[in-house]
């Protein structure tokens, strides 16, 4: 939506799409498309990276700089919370959760740049969720071993098998499609939002209804919205894989 | 792209840029605080071995001290019995000294006392036989008689009694 558009109210419909394709390329037969998300995800790591590099400078051990204060703080927080969740041994999975969590509240937020968000391309919670579903199943073979493992699947009683099946592959469907769906209803409300405030504006001809009311939605399903859904998935994320991980002390 | 598709190429687009980003907290935020944090968990440890060796050795200080006063202490006493001993010594010897001294110088006054007295007595002798030749001269040159005679042994005995 164009400025002019949100001062005068929109002349057309309400259009909510799937990511643009910027460019497509063949790779062996299968067609990879260089979608609107992938380039955003990659200015967002690009941001990321510099903003981490700027945090992570100069730094020392006494008369610490304010940045220092806050990515020392940062660290610690993330380590408590995945020492809370998963247990001490699980310590070196915190730089994945703070990068997934990143991701996330950033790929999110990136709409309040006018710009589409990330998590609402359904590939992207997908691929998390997938990665989480990855590491569930490795930590419970490699704690369980294999038989261990798969014996899993009918307990109790083997009539417990589809469902345990089932039951495993929900979690990254539900996974991915809570964020997304979170995510991207907040895209269509607000796109609605503005669609119909608009009219209204274009019907009195002065723009005071897309100013404020807007503000005040963008507030819930941007902000609270997109940390709400980066927080449940990470916490899902170390739940799980701490479920997975049956001698984990906690 | 449709609303809602799976795309092969995002996912795997995604499955490198979330290992990316996995890479610079790893590589760059965790890996420096976690340095920064150890190297400040020694310099803390550091100052507080510090800390303790300076009480430690502050301590040990305390009780040299302490051993060495006392034994200062000690010193002292010593010296100052000795030095008692020593001028009780040197009182005594003076005191006795000063005895010997007095008891010489009465023995050498007495031992004058009776030279005198033999140099008198022995001049006094010399004196009396010196009168008596006189006597007897003159008893030879005059013919004596009685008269003569008393009159002599009279001036004789006054003689002496003048001369001593």
């Amino acid at each position: 939506m164009s400025i002019s558009d949100f001062l005068r109210g929109s002349p057309d419909g309400v259009d909510v799409s799937g990511p643009k394709i910027v460019c497509s390329f063949d790779l062996g037969g299968l067609t990879i498309n260089l979608t609107e998300t992938v380039v955003l995800s990659w200015v967002i790591i690009l941001a990321v990276t510099l903003l981490l590099l700027w945090l992570t400078s100069d730094l020392k051990t006494k008369n610490i700089s304010k940045k220092q204060a806050v990515a020392e703080w940062a660290v610690k927080t993330v380590y408590g919370l995945v020492e809370d969740t998963m247990g001490k041994r699980w310590q070196w999975f915190a730089p994945y959760i703070g990068a997934l969590f990143t991701f996330s509240i950033l790929g999110s937020l990136i709409s309040m740049l006018g710009l589409r968000s990330v998590t609402a391309d359904f590939n992207v919670p997908l691929t998390w969720a997938l990665i989480t579903f990855v590491l569930i199943h490795g930590t419970n073979i490699k704690t369980h071993g294999f038989g261990g493992y798969l014996k899993g699947y009918v307990d109790p009683v083997p009539v417990m098998l589809p469902i345990n099946i089932l039951s495993e592959v929900a979690t990254p469907v539900s996974m991915s499609l809570r964020h997304f769906g979170n995510v991207v209803s907040g895209m269509v409300i607000t796109s609605l939002l503005y669609y119909a405030l608009s009219v209204l504006t274009a019907k009195i001809g002065v723009a005071f209804m897309t100013i404020g009311i807007p503000a005040v939605m963008s507030l819930y399903f941007d902000l609270f919205s997109g940390f709400m859904q980066a927080f449940i998935f990470i916490m899902l994320t170390m739940v799980y894989i701490s479920n997975a991980d049956g001698n984990a002390e906690t | 792209m449709d609303f809602l598709s799976i795309d092969v190429g995002t996912i795997l687009f995604t499955l490198i840029n979330t290992g990316l980003i996995f890479l610079a907290f790893k590589l760059i935020l965790f890996k420096r605080i976690d340095a920064i944090l150890e190297q400040r968990q020694k310099e803390v440890t550091d100052v507080y071995t510090k800390a303790d060796q300076a009480l430690k050795s502050a301590d040990s200080d305390k009780e040299k001290y302490a051993q060495a006063i006392s034994g200062a202490k000690e010193e002292a006493e010593t010296i100052i019995r000795r030095a008692e001993k020593i001028a009780q010594k040197q009182g005594d010897s003076i005191l006795e000294k000063a005895r010997h001294e007095a008891q010489a110088v009465r023995e050498k006054a007495t031992l004058e006392t009776e030279r005198e007295k033999n140099l008198a007595r022995t001049e006094l002798q010399g004196e009396i036989s010196d009168l008596a030749m006189e006597l007897a001269e003159k008893i030879m040159e005059k013919e004596i008689n009685n008269a003569d005679h008393e009159r002599l042994i009279d001036d004789f005995i006054q003689n002496i009694g003048e001369q001593s």
